[in-house]
């Protein structure tokens, strides 16, 4: 599946700032396998004084950029042309079992960053909780294949928790979201990556686009698609990370374009940036994915 | 040992007895001071019999003025856990641990060669990683670690090292060897509490110290300055000790630190990154800063690229790393190999680093991460400590849990079972290690209680250097076990005791390493602005305490007839400032004056000024001389402590007249000890503008042309000024002279002019300033103020005249401020949620 992706990312800000600096995850990047990026361009107003582009440990793109002219709007633009590959899904009872893929885990001698060891530990947005570690190990038993006890996992999110955009803030942790089951797709990978990490399963977290699809007889609205996050469990040596996203319950498919992978949130928030500035600032973001030929697939909501 | 050699022994023994009686050891627990047989051992008799040669009598005096001594040079560790984050004093044991010139030597040997397995271990980890290729080490034992930062991983640090200051938590085991039971590698503390406890002992007891001739520590201070120093290229010699600021537990010792070694003292917020080099904001602009004695704990290094929510660190920090424009002492990322997790690995990483098994042994550590190890640890659970491997929260245990396994509680057994089956990785478990015990003075005797002892290590060109020295962490408990001593109760220094010539290093440079300067070094702005608020707060607070001495002084002495318009007109005054309420209605002047000395709750009062003099003065710890911040310790004292019901006008006099008179001490302190930099000239600034704001403010309420009578005394009384114009005039009070006197006499140091003069002057040498270009805004403000002041006689003043005067002084104020102070507050950008 072949896509055209644009993202406009724009602060405003109440008073002219004077130095801005920031740190940017917003290019997606080949992934062997799943994703293959045939053009990018990466668009800053006003023009920085200093930009480097590169990878971080996970292997993102990232640009760091310096504007020391003072400014009072900042816009960043990507366009992407990416391709999306799909493989097969393993049949889940023939994954390894959940002590099988821990054991193998915990004796790697990979500490790159594909190696599973760094979606084992509590991280800064996950830390590890009780009850959300008890409410995974119903469906976690140590000898149950991985893939199938995560699938479950995921159907649970999806039936037990409500979709509610603006219960929530980008700093809620997953045990808040968890005793509310209720958030955006944010927070659903972020329990989901708690209770799988709580039994011992290596999981990681995806953000990226998904592209939606206007009900029949609406036009598609420009800037009308969002951001998307949704997570990677790791299911062995053979399969590796397999891809399933809570906020829909299905594994990541032909509609979801995978723009950073970290542990997570923190490790891909798309912006991180300080400013010199008195006032206060507005942030606006448009995303479009357009797909270049169009798919037979019914695509979810985001 | 000869029979002369014994037999002295002996003596000296039987002398030590006084001091030594009822001294018992815990049984199975090795003691440092008495060996097996219950005798002192050798290297503590003269040690002993010096003590008891001054009796007890005569220690109990020592080391009470060692304890005022700490007590006054302001020596505090801040406390987390209490109510409102209080200042604990430092807990001082007085008996130091002595140690044999041998014995440290072995200990200091072992921990050399485990500072390089621990630098070699981190250049691997954050580089090749062969470690772990070639199975050594499991993935999951470094990952697991919130220190393994990943954005470092490829970074190569400038100079080459992680490490540069490194200490070990060490006890001796019944067996009389030392084991290593903690590394410190992140910012590890203690070194600058080591310093002040070698200064409050040794001049406690100068003659025991002078007799047993220990080991000096300057030395090793020297080297590593020295050290620090040559990774600076910018030639100026500028260090930073970067900070996380008064609120630290240990800010106290970054002071110290700052003073003793000449760093600059700085905080996140005093950098900022250009061009990918580290850069101090300064009154001079900003300053390249290539070296930072990193006392902040990496994770906040860099808001950036680290903990978003980080407002202590440096946005960009971690790209000037990378480019290799700034070196860290230590390197962002050295707190990896703390965790316990990977000590369990050093004996075999040992034999492949160094090629040799390490000398000095750790405690016995097992990570539950290993399907072997973890069956071990299940069947001796009992007799195992288990802790955090990687130091985190686990969920279900206790912050810092730390515990064995006989003595965990159901709930706590349970949750370990679990752990070990479902998360073994988050887990380790420990030998029970034992440490020994040292004497403690409790009063009237010396009793035994176990301690650890940490031991620091600077690197330099030649290798490792270890402090001859320590610090001792003293368990009040009798539980010799190390796991359960972790924060110690009270401190004790460590005395290497030589055997030969000792170094009397200090810490001056060598002659030919000196290079002359005169030059202002630097002051961050951030120092700059606190200064100067120290200054226009303690000038306000003198002026009210005037104010309130005056309403039960002069005042009261007058007929009430008389007085009553000259009191309300002071009431008036003080209402303004928010000095007092304005409620107390119809109380008399004392009620008023008594507000104004202690009501915690109005901003004008007292309390709140001094208060927040001192909290200006506590960010700048390292500027301040022991006795300055002892000075403003004393008055908040003065200032704070409860009045009683029944005060009578001489208790507030007193009082009132008590706080002027520490003031008046600081002020000496500052002129005579300050040196004439741009430090002291903030201070000044801020004091001459908040004093002309008051002389104005004093003679606009009592030199009106209709004001009552006995009003331009009250003035003369408020500026100080009643004996100049007594001896220059020795007429009763008229308006003009006494105008002229107050505000436009150059030679009357209390006089406006006098302080709008002293401002011009400062300002003309502050640093940064361009001598070809034109004055900056406050030069010319000020300017405008002094001729003004030039152009007007006494007899020309109008009421409109003080309040622009003022206007304009607000304005300078405000604009040194712009100028020198604010480079613009740096805020977080959020992100909205993906949805």
């Amino acid at each position: 599946m072949l896509y055209d992706i644009r993202q406009t990312t724009s602060y405003t800000y109440a008073a002219p700032v004077r130095a801005n600096r920031q740190v940017l995850r917003l290019s997606p990047v080949d992934r062997k396998g799943h994703q293959h990026v045939i053009a990018h361009m990466l668009d800053i107003s006003p023009r920085p004084s200093e930009i480097e582009r590169g990878r971080d440990f996970f292997g993102n793109g990232v640009a760091w950029m310096v504007i020391d002219a003072a400014h009072d709007r900042l816009e960043i633009s990507t366009r992407s042309r990416v391709e999306v590959i799909v493989g097969p899904l393993p049949e889940p009872m023939l994954t390894p079992t959940i002590a099988e893929v821990r054991a193998v885990a915990l004796a790697s001698t990979e500490l790159g960053p594909a190696s599973p060891v760094h979606g084992m530990f509590a991280s800064r947005s996950v830390p590890l909780d009780l009850a959300v570690t008890e409410w995974a190990e119903a469906s976690c038993a140590e000898d149950r294949p991985i893939l199938a006890a995560a699938l479950e996992v995921m159907h649970r999110i999806h039936d037990e928790f409500t979709y509610k955009p603006g219960a929530t803030t980008v700093t809620t942790l997953p045990a808040e979201a968890f005793a509310a089951r209720s958030g955006v797709c944010q927070d659903f990978a972020h329990v989901m990556i708690a209770g799988l990490r709580g039994v011992g399963v290596p999981v990681r977290y995806v953000s990226g686009y998904l592209r939606t699809v206007p009900p029949e007889g609406t036009p598609r609205l420009e800037g009308a698609d969002a951001t998307h996050a949704w997570v990677e469990v790791w299911c062995g040596d053979s399969a590796g990370w397999i891809g399933l996203d809570p906020t829909n319950a299905i594994p990541a498919g032909e509609d979801h374009v995978i723009l950073a992978i970290g542990r997570d949130y923190a490790d891909v928030s798309p912006v991180d940036g300080v400013v010199v500035s008195s006032g206060t600032q507005i942030l606006a973001v448009g995303v479009d994915v357009i797909p270049v030929e169009r798919s037979q697939a019914e695509a979810p909501a985001s | 040992m000869s029979g002369a050699e014994t037999r002295s022994i002996e003596f000296e023994q039987a002398a030590v007895e006084s001091v030594l009686g009822g001294y018992e050891t815990l049984p199975g627990v090795r003691d440092e001071m008495m060996d097996a047989d219950g005798l002192p051992r050798a290297h503590w008799v003269p040690f002993l019999s010096e003590l008891a040669q001054l009796g007890p009598e005569e220690l109990r005096r020592r080391f009470s003025s060692a304890d005022r001594y700490l007590r006054e040079s302001g020596v505090f560790y801040r406390v987390y856990d209490d109510v409102g984050g209080g200042e604990r004093p430092w807990s001082l044991s007085h008996v130091p641990l002595l140690l044999e010139k041998s014995d440290f030597a072995e200990l200091a040997a072992g921990l050399v060669e485990r500072a390089e397995l621990l630098e070699a271990l981190l250049a691997d980890l954050y580089g090749p990683g062969t470690l772990v290729t070639n199975g050594a080490l499991p993935a999951a034992a470094v990952a697991g670690s919130p220190e393994f930062l990943r954005p470092l991983v490829g970074v190569t640090p400038r100079g080459g090292r992680f490490l540069r200051f490194y200490a070990a938590d060490v006890g001796r085991g019944p067996d009389g060897r030392w084991w290593v039971l903690a590394d410190r590698t992140q910012a590890p503390s203690g070194v600058g509490y080591a310093l002040e406890n070698r200064l409050a002992v040794t001049r406690a007891l100068p003659d025991v110290s002078q007799t047993l001739r220990m080991e000096r520590l300057a030395s090793f201070f020297q080297t590593f300055r020295a050290s620090l120093l040559k990774l600076d290229s910018t030639g100026e010699g500028r260090v930073g000790l970067l900070t996380p600021g008064s609120l630290n537990e240990t800010y106290f010792e970054h002071a110290l630190l700052a003073r003793y070694l000449g760093f600059l003292l700085v905080e996140g917020e005093d950098l900022t990154v250009r061009g990918d080099a580290v850069h101090v904001r300064t009154v001079a602009g900003l300053k390249r800063l290539d070296v930072l004695l990193r006392r902040l704990d990496a994770d906040f290094g860099d808001p950036l690229e680290l903990n978003a929510h980080s407002r202590l660190g440096v946005p960009g920090l971690v790209e000037a790393v990378r480019q290799g424009s700034v070196a860290l002492a230590n390197a962002l990322g050295a707190g990896l190999v703390e965790s316990p997790a990977l000590m369990a690995f050093l004996p075999r990483l040992a034999e492949s680093l160094l090629g040799h098994p390490l000398a000095l042994p750790h405690v016995g550590t097992w990570w539950c991460g290993q399907e072997a190890e973890r069956a071990d640890v299940l069947a001796h659970l009992d007799d195992l400590v288990l802790t955090s491997a990687f130091g985190t929260l686990i969920p279900g245990l206790p912050r810092r849990f730390s515990a064995v396994g006989a003595d965990l509680s159901p709930a706590q057994r349970k949750r370990v079972m679990a752990l070990i089956a479902r998360r073994g990785e988050d887990l380790v478990a420990q030998d029970i290690a034992c440490v020994s015990t040292m004497p403690v003075w409790n009063g009237d005797r010396l009793v035994p209680r176990p301690f650890t002892l940490r031991v620091f290590l600077a690197a330099t060109e030649d290798g490792w250097e270890v402090m001859p020295g320590g610090f001792c962490r003293i368990s009040e408990s009798l539980d010799a076990r190390a796991f359960s001593m972790q924060r110690g109760d009270r401190s004790a220094d460590v005395w290497v005791l030589s055997d030969g010539a000792v170094s009397s290093a200090t810490l001056m440079p060598s002659p030919e390493s000196v290079r002359i300067r005169r030059s202002s070094g630097t002051l961050p702005s951030r120092a700059a602005d606190n200064l100067f608020w120290l200054g226009r707060y303690l000038e306000r607070s003198e002026a009210t305490l005037r104010v309130v001495r005056a309403l039960v002084g002069r005042l009261s002495e007058v007929e009430p007839s008389s007085s009553a318009p000259l009191v309300a007109r002071v009431l008036g005054m003080l209402s303004t400032w928010g000095a007092i309420p304005r409620d107390l209605a119809r109380a008399n002047p004392t009620r008023y004056a008594i507000a104004a000395l202690t009501r915690m709750d109005l901003p004008g009062a007292l309390p709140q000024l001094v208060r927040s003099a001192r909290a200006s003065a506590s960010v700048i710890r390292d500027r301040f001389s022991p006795d300055g911040w002892r000075a403003l310790l004393d008055l908040e004292g003065c200032l704070t402590a409860p009045v009683p019901n029944a005060a009578s006008e001489a208790d507030v006099y007193e009082r009132a007249d008590a706080a002027l008179r520490i003031i008046a001490a600081f002020s000496g302190l500052a002129s005579e000890n300050m040196n004439r930099l741009a430090g002291w000239r903030f201070l000044e600034i801020g004091r001459r503008i908040e004093r002309s704001i008051a002389i104005l403010r004093f003679a606009r309420a009592f030199a009106e042309p209709d004001a009552p009578r006995g009003a331009l005394n009250v003035l003369l009384q408020l500026t100080d000024s009643q004996i100049t114009y007594r001896t220059r005039y020795m007429i009763m009070e008229a308006r003009g002279p006494v105008l002229d006197l107050v505000l436009l006499d150059p030679d009357n140091p209390r006089s406006l002019m006098f302080q709008v003069q002293r401002i011009v002057d400062h300002l003309r040498v502050l640093p940064g300033r361009d001598p070809d270009a034109p004055p900056s805004l406050a030069e010319r403000l000020v300017a405008r103020i002094q001729s003004d002041l030039i152009a007007r006689t006494a007899e020309t003043f109008e009421l409109v005249h003080f309040d622009v005067l003022e206007a304009d002084l607000l304005k300078l104020s405000d604009e040194i401020g712009q100028h020198y102070f604010i480079q613009g507050p740096e805020e977080n950008v959020s992100w909205p949620a993906a949805t």
